[in-house]
C-alpha cells in the first residue's frame, strides 16, 4: 500500500501512547455537547448542529468502513437516503405504529447492507467503490421515477402519528430537543465502535484488511466478517437516515443521489479516517463551513474540491490526525 | 527414522496452462521429522508448496494429515485440520502489534502458547511494536511464528531464511531446530540455503523438473552423483 | 421500421458513449486510474465548443476544445498522474474527484446554470430518407463519428509502435515500462488523447443533449458502466459495452420508460457480480 493510502486507512495504532489526554478530551467534548441546547446559539445554528449530527452518523458510517476494511463506498446515500425514504414510506403508506417504523428503517437498511455486501466483496479498490456507485444509484432512479409511491423528484413528508416513544413528536423536529437525541446517539455509536475495533473481531477485521490470503492461512473466514463490517457502516448511516427523516419530516430524492456519497466520502477523509471519531469532526467543520461560506461565496464546491486535493496529498491524517498528534505534543511537554 | 507417517501426499499434480509445473510427486513425512525439500529454480518446490497447502487452482493430488484426508479442503479448513505454513515473501499483517497478531493465529488453533513462541523466537522485546514497523529479519521471525503458534500438525515453511543475512540464516536454523526438538514437530521445508537445510534437516528430498528425482539422508544426497548433475553450477557441494 | 430508428437511435448513443469512455480506457490502461474528472473533461469540451464556436464557426470550435482539452490532458499527466504513480490508485482518483468538483463549479460560474441547447451545424442539418422514414444526417454522422475513431484508435494501436506500447502496458506497465520504452511520454500522450476525445465527444453531444452544469455527471456515470461492463482497459469491450448500453438505453426509454434509468446499472451490477472483470478476458 502506498504511504498515502496507509495514512489514510491505517487504524490508529498508536493511541495507546497517550490516552489520557484523548479520552479526557472526548469525554470533555462528550458532556460539552450536551449543553449545547443552552449554550445561547441562535435557533437557526442549532438546528445547523442538530442536521449536522445526521451527516455526522453517515460519515462515521463510510469512514468506519475505510478504516475497518479499507474499501472506500461511493453509494452510502443508499444506506442513508435508504432509511430516511423507508421511514417516509412506511408512514405514509402503512398504519404501523410510529415506534416500529423508527427502529424497523435502519434494521432493513442493515439487513440489506449485509446481503448486498456479499455481491460488493467479488469487487475490490476501485471497482468496489464504481459497483457501490451504481447500485446506490440505481436506488437514487428507482425512487425518482416511482412516483406512485415516492412522489418523484418533489419528494415526501413524512406522517407519523404525535406520540412517538411516550413523547411527542415535535420533540425529534425541535432543535434543541432534538439535538440532544442525535448527539446521544452519535456519542453512543462512536463509544461502541471503539469497543468492536478493540475487540477480537476489530482485530480480525484489520488484519483481513491488511492481508486477507494470510488471514485465511491462519484459519479464518473472511468473507463474513468483512461483510458484517460493511452491514455495520450500513447501519450507522441508517442511523442518520433516521434522524434525518423524522427531523426534517420530508424525504426528497437528493438523499439518494451519488453526490451525497462523495460528500460524505470527502467528509470523512478531511476529518481523518485513521480514528473513529474523525469523520463526526470533520462533518461538524464541513456542515458549519458551509453554511458560513454560503455568505461570502457561490463556489463553496471549488472550495471542498481544493480543500480534499489538499488534504489527500498533504495531510492524509485529516483533521483528526493534526489534532492528535498536537495534543501528543502539548501532552508531551506538559509532563 | 521409525514413527507414524504425519503427511502422506500421492499424485501431486499441477498444470499451468500447457506447462506442466509438477508432475505425480509422492512425499511421506514421519512424525517428528524435518524434510528438506530441494531442487534448483523451477523445479517445482513453491508448486509443491501451494499443492499441499491448497493455495490456487487446478491442484491435483491426495493429501493425508495424521490420518485425515485434506485434498478437499480450503486454505483454512486445512489450517483447522492441523497444517500451518509460511510464506516466501513475508506475508505479515502491518498494522496490528506483533502479539496482537501472533495471539490472533493462536485463537484459530489448539493452544494459545503465543508468550511461549515469542520469547523463543525473541520476539518479545518487540511484540508491542506494529507489523509495519520492525526490521526484515523481525518480520521474516513473525511470519514464521504466525505459522508456528498454536502447536500444528504440520509445519510448511517456504524459505523461511530468504532475504535474511548469513547470520540471520544460522540463527533461524538454530530457532528452527531448537522448536522442533522440544515440540517434536514435523516439518517440510524448502529452501535454498544449503546451511540452512544441513543444519536441520533429517532427510531431504530433491526435486527436479517437477519430479521426485531422489530421497534420502543429507550426506547421501549431496554425494548422490545424480543430484550433482542435476545441480551443475549451483552452490550445491 | 420504427424498430429500425429506435435501433439507430440506439447506435447514436452508443456511438456518443463510446468515444467519452473510450478516452476513459486510454487513461486507465495507462496509469491504472479511474478518471472521475473524465465527465468534467466531457462538459468542458462541450462549453468550450460552444463559446469558441460562436466565435469561429462548428470547426473552430471542434478544434479548440479538443486542443484545449488536449492541453488539459496534458497538465492533468504531469501535475497529477505522474507524481502520484507510486502511491495507491485510489488517491489519484479522489484527486481527480476534486478536480471534477472545481470544473462543475467553474463551469456553472461562467455559463450559468441554466440548459443552453445549441444548434445543429448548418451543414450537418436536415434528413435523409431511410425507408419509409426520416433519419437525421447528424445523428449519423456521430455514429460515423464513432466508428471513425474505433477504426482509427484499432489501427493505431495494432500498426503503429506506440499503439503496441500502449496495449503492452495496459497489460503489464512493470515490464513494458523495463522495455525502455519512454513511458512517461507515452502516457502523456495517450492522457492527452483520452482527454481530447472527451472533449470531442462533447462537443459532437451539444446539438443532441444540450449544455448544462449537470451533464458531466450523467455521463459520467454511463460511460463507468461502459468501461466496467467492457473489462476495465479493454478497448474492443468497451465498443462492444456502449453499443449495448446505448441500445439499452434506447430501447428502454420506449419500452421501460419507468425502468430505463436503471437498466444500464443494474445491467453493470449484473456482469460485475457473474464476472468480475467485465466482459473482457482482462487480468484485472
Amino acid at each position: 500500500m502506498s504511504d498515502t493510502l496507509t495514512k489514510i486507512t491505517t487504524a490508529q495504532t498508536r493511541s495507546d501512547r497517550s490516552p489520557n489526554v484523548l479520552i479526557l478530551l472526548a469525554i470533555a467534548v462528550a458532556l460539552a455537547g450536551f449543553a449545547v441546547p443552552w449554550m445561547g446559539f441562535s435557533r437557526s445554528f442549532l438546528s445547523l448542529l442538530t442536521s449536522a449530527c445526521a451527516t455526522a452518523l453517515l460519515a462515521t458510517g463510510v469512514g468506519f468502513l475505510v478504516r475497518q476494511a479499507g474499501l472506500t463506498s461511493f453509494g452510502h446515500a443508499a444506506y442513508f437516503g435508504g432509511s430516511a425514504y423507508l421511514v417516509v414510506l412506511l408512514s405514509v403508506h402503512t398504519g404501523m405504529p410510529g415506534e416500529a417504523i423508527v427502529i424497523l428503517a435502519p434494521i432493513v437498511a442493515t439487513v440489506a447492507a449485509f446481503g448486498i455486501a456479499f455481491v460488493m466483496l467479488r469487487t475490490e479498490g476501485v471497482a468496489f467503490s464504481m459497483l457501490s456507485l451504481a447500485v446506490a444509484q440505481a436506488l437514487y432512479e428507482l425512487m425518482m421515477r416511482w412516483r406512485d409511491i415516492a412522489n418523484g423528484e418533489d419528494g415526501l413528508a413524512m406522517q407519523l402519528p404525535r406520540e412517538l416513544f411516550g413523547t411527542t413528536l415535535s420533540v425529534f423536529q425541535r432543535p434543541g430537543s432534538m439535538f440532544l437525541i442525535s448527539w446521544t446517539i452519535l456519542v453512543v455509536v462512536i463509544i461502541l465502535l471503539t469497543l468492536l475495533s478493540r475487540s477480537n473481531f476489530g482485530t480480525l477485521t484489520i488484519a483481513i484488511k491488511n492481508n486477507e490470503e494470510r488471514a485465511r492461512f491462519i484459519g479464518y473466514r473472511t468473507l463474513i466478517p468483512r461483510a458484517l463490517v460493511i452491514a455495520i457502516s450500513g447501519a450507522i448511516a441508517a442511523l442518520g437516515g433516521t434522524l434525518f427523516a423524522l427531523y426534517n419530516g420530508y424525504v426528497t430524492p437528493g438523499i439518494l443521489h451519488w453526490s451525497l456519497s462523495g460528500e460524505a466520502i470527502i467528509i470523512a477523509i478531511i476529518g481523518g479516517t485513521r480514528s473513529l471519531w474523525g469523520p463526526a469532526v470533520g462533518a461538524f467543520v464541513f456542515v458549519i463551513l458551509r453554511d458560513v461560506a454560503g455568505d461570502y461565496t457561490t463556489h463553496w464546491q471549488s472550495i471542498v474540491g481544493l480543500v480534499l486535493i489538499t488534504v489527500v496529498l498533504l495531510l492524509p491524517e485529516g483533521l483528526s490526525g493534526l489534532i492528535s498528534r498536537s495534543l501528543e505534543r502539548i501532552w508531551r511537554k506538559t509532563v | 527414522m521409525t514413527g507414524t507417517i504425519m503427511l502422506e501426499a500421492t499424485g501431486l499434480t499441477r498444470h499451468f496452462g500447457g506447462f506442466c509445473a509438477l508432475n505425480n510427486v509422492n512425499l511421506s513425512v514421519r512424525k517428528g521429522e524435518i524434510r528438506g525439500l530441494i531442487g534448483s529454480n523451477g523445479a517445482g518446490k513453491s508448486t509443491c508448496m501451494d499443492v499441499l497447502t491448497g493455495r490456487g487452482r487446478n491442484l491435483q493430488g491426495k493429501i493425508v494429515l495424521d490420518g485425515h484426508d485434506i485434498s478437499k479442503l480450503s486454505e483454512r479448513e486445512r489450517r483447522r485440520a492441523g497444517m500451518a505454513r509460511s510464506f516466501q515473501k513475508t506475508n505479515i499483517f502491518p498494522e496490528l502489534k506483533i502479539r496482537e497478531q501472533v495471539m490472533l493465529a493462536a485463537r484459530m488453533a489448539e493452544t494459545d502458547n503465543t508468550d511461549e513462541i515469542l520469547s523463543e523466537l525473541s520476539l518479545d522485546t518487540i511484540a508491542d511494536q506494529p507489523g509495519s514497523e520492525v526490521s526484515y529479519g523481525d518480520q521474516r521471525r513473525v511470519d514464521l511464528a504466525l505459522a508456528l503458534v498454536g502447536k500444528p500438525k504440520v509445519l510448511l515453511l517456504d524459505e523461511p531464511a530468504a532475504g535474511l543475512t548469513i547470520e540471520e540464516s544460522l540463527t533461524m536454523a538454530r530457532h528452527l531446530k531448537s522448536l522442533s526438538d522440544r515440540h517434536s514437530l514435523t516439518v517440510l521445508i524448502v529452501e535454498h540455503d544449503m546451511e540452512v537445510i544441513f543444519s536441520v534437516c533429517d532427510n531431504l528430498t530433491v526435486l527436479h523438473l517437477g519430479e521426485v528425482l531422489t530421497e534420502g539422508q543429507p550426506e547421501a544426497v549431496r554425494s548422490d552423483p545424480e543430484v550433482v548433475r542435476a545441480y551443475l553450477g549451483s552452490t550445491f557441494a | 421500421m420504427g424498430m429500425l430508428i429506435q435501433v439507430l437511435n440506439g447506435l447514436v448513443y452508443g456511438g456518443l458513449l463510446y468515444v467519452v469512455s473510450v478516452g476513459l480506457v486510454l487513461i486507465f490502461g495507462l496509469r491504472r486510474v479511474v478518471n472521475f474528472a473524465h465527465g468534467g473533461f466531457y462538459m468542458l469540451g462541450a462549453y468550450v465548443g460552444f463559446a469558441a464556436g460562436g466565435i469561429f464557426g462548428f470547426w473552430g470550435g471542434l478544434l479548440a476544445a479538443v486542443a484545449a482539452l488536449a492541453v488539459i490532458g496534458i497538465a492533468l499527466d504531469i501535475v497529477v498522474f505522474r507524481p502520484l504513480q507510486d502511491q495507491d490508485h485510489m488517491v489519484t482518483v479522489l484527486v481527480t474527484f476534486g478536480i471534477l468538483l472545481i470544473f462543475e463549479d467553474l463551469i456553472h460560474m461562467v455559463w450559468g446554470p441554466d440548459t443552453i441547447s445549441v444548434a445543429t451545424p448548418e451543414f450537418l442539418a436536415g434528413v435523409i430518407q431511410i425507408g419509409d422514414t426520416f433519419f437525421p444526417v447528424y445523428r449519423l454522422t456521430v455514429i460515423a463519428v464513432a466508428i471513425a475513431v474505433g477504426l482509427g484508435l484499432t489501427l493505431w494501436l495494432r500498426g503503429s509502435r506506440a499503439g503496441l506500447f500502449v496495449r503492452a502496458s495496459s497489460v503489464d506497465p512493470l515490464t513494458t515500462a523495463m522495455q525502455g520504452v519512454d513511458t512517461e511520454k507515452l502516457s502523456m500522450t495517450v492522457v492527452a488523447l483520452g482527454t481530447g476525445l472527451a472533449g470531442l465527444s462533447g462537443v459532437i453531444a451539444s446539438p443532441l443533449l444540450a449544455l448544462s452544469p449537470s451533464m458531466g455527471s450523467t455521463i459520467l456515470i454511463e460511460s463507468f458502466i461502459v468501461v466496467v461492463i467492457g473489462g476495465l482497459g479493454s478497448f474492443a469491450g468497451a465498443f462492444v459495452a456502449a453499443l449495448l448500453i446505448g441500445q439499452v438505453h434506447n430501447l428502454g426509454i420506449v419500452y421501460l420508460p419507468n425502468i430505463s434509468s436503471m437498466l444500464p446499472l443494474l445491467l453493470m451490477v449484473a456482469v460485475l457480480i457473474w464476472k468480475p472483470t467485465g466482459f473482457s478476458k482482462g487480468t484485472h
